[in-house]
């Protein structure tokens, strides 16, 4: 292999790796305070694409319940990014009221939570669906300036381009897993979660309010979503179901990690991605395959992930 | 202890209830069929069904379908129906499965009553619905199904979507009259799609007729939206066409990452991305795209007349492929029956004997539709002479475009 | 009444199915282990099913002769029950969602294995697989009695010594394991069971669905499966029954509600239309408010008990 193409395909799957990344944080940290799936979270994730695209002023087609509408106001995409991931941290929050609250007051099988998770997905995605129909949206082109179509990182006879829009997610994933690990880590925030991570009822004797933590790690982790999804919403076009689509490669990439470790979850994405890029073309019909046989073979080696901690057998 | 029980035991009540209900009221339903099944009811408008996917992401497609058979509804009877008697077209959503197909076209067959069938959406649908309707001989026509192998799933099934074998060569001619330099070619697909898989076959077999080289073929899935690694694949071997096949979202997005890669050749869509739903995919730089049409707005006659301009007052746009289609079909049945009316009445008739005849009549028939003047082999193949290549413009701020035809 | 069966014949046999294809998740959740391999099994097994009746099978009457389905059913368990424990035997090391996981992992692999393969038929799969049977609802003739002696067979099990081993590793796997029974092997058993009916049950449905491909057995297959065993009840095996049935019917219940011609009443257009287009809304509702309100699912062991008890009164 030569150099260009081998540097082209590396920078292909961080790029892919960037995106599942982005999408996985959110997802991990549920995971990493409550030990349930959030299958939820993919909905989110869209949803708050769904937000900021419609904070930014983007119109809607000619099917569903909303049909032609859009919202008067056309703010600035920055703006709307943050608005828009504000509401899918809401949204967020009230599902946790609803669906999770409720089961983990019973003391319910986590199973069961997983359940009520994906109740709640199914419900997102086509409420999402009977308002403003199943047609991918696109975000205006000119969202980020006058970032170029795409950086070339090779020389100009032979070209590495990578689209400006992933490097964006890059770097945003990069700066996310930063701040998510020092606000774990070092703050008192942090280890309160990490507290009623270990263990929620000694938590609560200690006088942490684990229903609040519980309360802002949903905010937390969906705002994340919604800010992912509007981020990978803007780098590929945005439909109902695009959430839930990612949501497998998702899952895939936070095991791989290692369940609810949140560098794990970037580290899942870029091998994932990489792994990716890396299939021959033509073998690409067996991509997803891939992806999931390693997923296999790593829960059979190592079921704790690259990154995450050895669970312990409760007896 | 006491609550669970209680709720249990409502909650089987309250799906008794809801069982009972449909049971119930639909042994009286029956219990009126058994005395009309003599006759249809002779002052009751005509039901044709149509089972097109208004669900599921399947939903985009079947949209334009649905809109081009309520024009023809209204068209038709503002006509006059069938000699005087309206026809009703009874919507059965599909959803973008297999099983609620079937349970779509049962419906529509046992509980609606109608004549005949318009859909499904998809070509993995017909395969498993069609047969349902074959067995029960009711005629099915598809609208959309393009996939190889649809009329021959029964006597009973037609088509007015021209195969991929027929529309699909056009495109590449297309191409080679706008750039004939062109030489290196490469293929991109939809792996998990039924008639994105057969179109791809055509594309890659025209392109060797052509005497075009294949430098490589890359597949996806429709679910996919991330095609950094195909594009780039394939720009690293400089072709001068790429060629899809894949459906709006996944196609929209691939055509969109190619240029922003630096792409700069020319595009063949397959018809999976015929739709108007492509343009808010890929905006601006959807312009330029090439596909061939079975149907063109600017198709004279004055039935295309009559539909364009119904299609554009309600719909503010030019009437797609796929509407043109679906009104294609709804015109056959009203064709047929008209014609079958003349030799006999058709409200006289039982069912059974009106499904058999108008199968027979509407293979027989020849149709001035918008798609042009077609016809059916004894198969049910639709036999149509007029194909179009469409090039796609986009407005300078990308959110508008259209389908420019090509000569 | 044979209206009923015309139109709603598929549906009951939709129903059967469902209820069996619960069955197969049930079955290794007996030993506590949540496998969501089912909808890879059903795959295979459909595909097995659709290749031998199209490539090996063929025969010249108009209807597919029953004894070559009986087989096909039988090549596919089979087949189903070996695949399971190559895969049971390493996979069922893993416990809780980490097992769910590898299992959605090893359903997506045998997805894309087969929608790449030349004799699966890649997107388009397989058509014109030939029929047992002149009408839909005589496919009841296999399915009832392949339900009556799955759930007979569940109802012996939950009662005999391997039946007790899988609850008592259910309830705790090493103290099972403390007692002398070899979590391992009835784990993998279990699984292989489940296995074995997912495999038949495709079989079955390749030819009532008439054409088979790769969306058949998929992870959103996976949910669904789930979402009967988990709201019919986890705890017996009649639960998933009913919840296959409820669930499989539910989308086709809301259609019929939604229409005039069907229940009489003329609902105003928006709640009609909402029925019609949001009928997946109520259904993950559904999903919600049963996981909270019925968290051991709608059919518990102790329903019976306090009947009995009632009873001897």
């Amino acid at each position: 292999m030569d150099i260009t193409l081998f540097l082209q395909q590396f920078l292909n799957g961080l790029s892919i790796g960037s995106a599942y990344a982005i999408f996985a944080l959110g997802y991990t940290l549920i995971f990493s305070i409550l030990g349930i799936i959030n299958f939820a979270h993919g909905a989110i994730f869209t949803l708050g694409a769904y937000f900021t695209y419609a904070l930014i002023g983007g119109a809607f087609g000619f099917s569903g319940l909303l049909a032609n509408a859009a919202l008067p106001v056309q703010l600035p995409f920055a703006l709307a990014l943050i608005l828009g991931s504000t509401l899918a941290g809401f949204v967020g929050v009230a599902v946790e009221r609803f669906a999770f609250r409720p089961l983990r007051r019973k003391g319910s099988d986590s199973l069961l939570t997983v359940v009520s998770s994906l109740g709640v997905a199914v419900v997102i995605v086509n409420v999402i669906q009977y308002l403003v129909g199943a047609e991918s949206y696109t975000f205006p082109a000119n969202i980020y300036g006058n970032l170029p179509a795409s950086f070339n990182f090779g020389t100009v006879e032979k070209p590495v381009p990578i689209r400006s829009i992933q490097v964006v997610i890059f770097c945003v994933s990069v700066t996310i897993l930063t701040i998510l690990t020092y606000l774990i880590n070092r703050t008192k925030y942090g280890k309160a979660m990490q507290a009623v991570a270990e263990d929620s009822t000694t938590a609560s004797l200690l006088g942490i309010n684990s229903d609040r933590f519980i309360v802002w790690t949903f905010f937390i982790s969906s705002f994340i979503a919604g800010l992912a999804g509007s981020l990978v919403g803007s780098s590929v076009s945005i439909r109902p179901t695009f959430g839930i689509e990612f949501g497998l490669k998702g899952l895939a990439v936070i095991v791989l990690g290692g369940l609810g470790s949140i560098p794990g979850a970037v580290l899942g994405g870029f091998v994932i991605g990489l792994v990716e890029a890396f299939v021959p073309a033509d073998y690409s019909g067996y991509k997803d395959a891939v992806a999931f046989g390693i997923l296999f073979m790593m829960l059979l080696i190592r079921p704790q992930g690259l990154l995450g901690r050895r669970f312990v057998q409760k007896v | 202890m006491e609550t669970p029980a209680t709720r249990t035991t409502a909650l089987f009540a309250t799906f008794a209830v809801l069982l009972t209900a449909c049971g119930g009221t639909n042994q009286t339903n029956t219990g009126t069929t058994a005395t009309n099944t003599g006759a249809t009811t002779t002052s009751s408008a005509i039901p044709i069904g149509i089972a097109f996917a208004q669900t599921s992401n399947v939903a985009l497609l079947g949209q334009e379908l649905v809109a081009g058979a309520k024009i023809a509804e209204k068209y038709f009877n503002d006509q006059g129906g069938i000699d005087g008697t309206p026809i009703k077209l009874v919507f059965q959503d599909t959803g973008g499965e297999e099983a609620g197909t079937i349970n779509a076209f049962q419906t529509l067959i046992n509980n609606s009553k109608v004549v005949g069938i318009v859909g499904p959406t998809l070509s993995q649908q017909a395969f498993s619905a069609d047969p349902i309707a074959e067995r029960a001989k009711v005629p099915v026509i598809g609208a959309s199904n393009t996939a190889k192998g649809i009329p021959q799933i029964g006597d009973y099934v037609a088509r007015v979507s021209a195969p991929v074998s027929v529309v699909a060569p056009n495109s590449v001619k297309a191409a080679l009259k706008l750039n004939p330099n062109i030489k290196k070619v490469a293929v991109f697909y939809a792996q998990n799609d039924a008639f994105n898989k057969s179109e791809t076959e055509i594309f890659q077999q025209t392109v060797k007729e052509q005497g075009l080289e294949l430098v490589t073929v890359q597949k996806f899935q429709t679910t996919d939206t991330d095609f950094q690694t195909q594009a780039t694949n394939a720009i690293n071997l400089k072709p001068d066409l790429v060629i899809i096949s894949g459906l709006s979202a996944d196609g929209g997005n691939l055509v969109r990452q190619l240029r922003e890669l630096g792409y700069k050749g020319l595009i063949i869509g397959g018809n999976g991305l015929n739709t108007s739903n492509l343009l808010p995919v890929c905006k601006a730089l959807c312009d330029g795209v090439l596909i061939a049409q079975a149907y063109s707005p600017e198709h004279p006659g004055e039935i295309n007349n009559a539909f364009r301009t119904a299609y554009t007052n309600q719909y503010k746009k030019e009437p797609p492929q796929f509407s043109a289609q679906a009104f294609a079909a709804v015109q056959v049945y009203v064709d047929a029956l008209k014609a079958l009316d003349k030799k006999t009445d058709v409200s006289k008739m039982p069912l059974a004997q009106l499904r058999t005849e108008l199968n027979k009549q509407l293979l027989t028939g020849k149709y001035q539709t918008p798609l042009g003047n077609i016809s059916f082999t004894p198969e049910g193949e639709i036999v149509q002479k007029d194909f179009y290549v469409a090039q796609i413009k986009m407005n300078p701020d990308g959110n508008n475009g259209k389908f420019t035809y090509l000569k | 009444m044979a209206g009923f069966f015309a139109t709603y014949g598929n549906l009951i046999v939709l129903m059967v199915l469902g209820a069996m294809l619960g069955l197969s998740l049930y079955l290794p959740l007996m030993t506590g282990q949540l496998s969501l391999a089912s909808p890879g099994f059903y795959a295979l097994g459909g595909y097995i099913a659709a290749i031998l009746s199209t490539k090996v099978f063929i025969t010249n009457s108009s209807l597919f002769p029953i004894p070559l389905l009986l087989l096909e059913m039988l090549i596919a368990g089979a087949v189903c029950g070996l695949l399971g424990i190559l895969v049971g035997i390493p996979a069922l090391r893993l416990r809780g969602i980490y097992l769910a996981i590898a299992t959605i992992a090893f359903v997506e692999v045998l997805r894309v294995i087969s929608l790449n393969l030349d004799i699966t038929g890649g997107a388009v799969g397989i058509f014109g697989i030939p029929q047992p049977f002149q009408t839909a609802i005589e496919y009841l003739w296999i399915a009832v009695p392949l339900l009556i002696i799955s759930m007979f067979f569940l109802y012996r099990l939950e009662r005999i010594r391997v039946g007790r081993a899988f609850a008592a590793i259910r309830e705790d796997e090493l103290a099972a394991d403390a007692m002398g029974i070899n979590p391992t092997y009835y784990k993998v058993l279990a699984f292989t069971l489940g296995a074995i009916l997912a495999g038949i049950v495709g079989a079955i449905s390749a030819h009532f669905l008439n054409t088979w491909n790769a969306r058949q057995g998929t992870f959103d297959a996976s949910i669904i499966y789930l979402t009967f065993v988990l709201i019919g009840g986890s705890k017996t095996f009649l639960g998933p029954v009913l919840g296959g049935m409820v669930f499989t019917a539910l989308p086709e219940m809301l259609r019929a509600i939604a229409d005039p011609e069907i229940t009489g009443l003329q609902l105003p257009t928006a709640i009609a239309q909402f029925l019609q287009d949001g009928r997946l809304i109520i259904f993950g509702l559904l999903i919600v408010i049963g996981t909270i309100f019925f968290p051991q699912g709608l059919v518990t062991p102790d329903l019976f008990k306090r009947r009995r008890v009632r009873n001897n009164k």
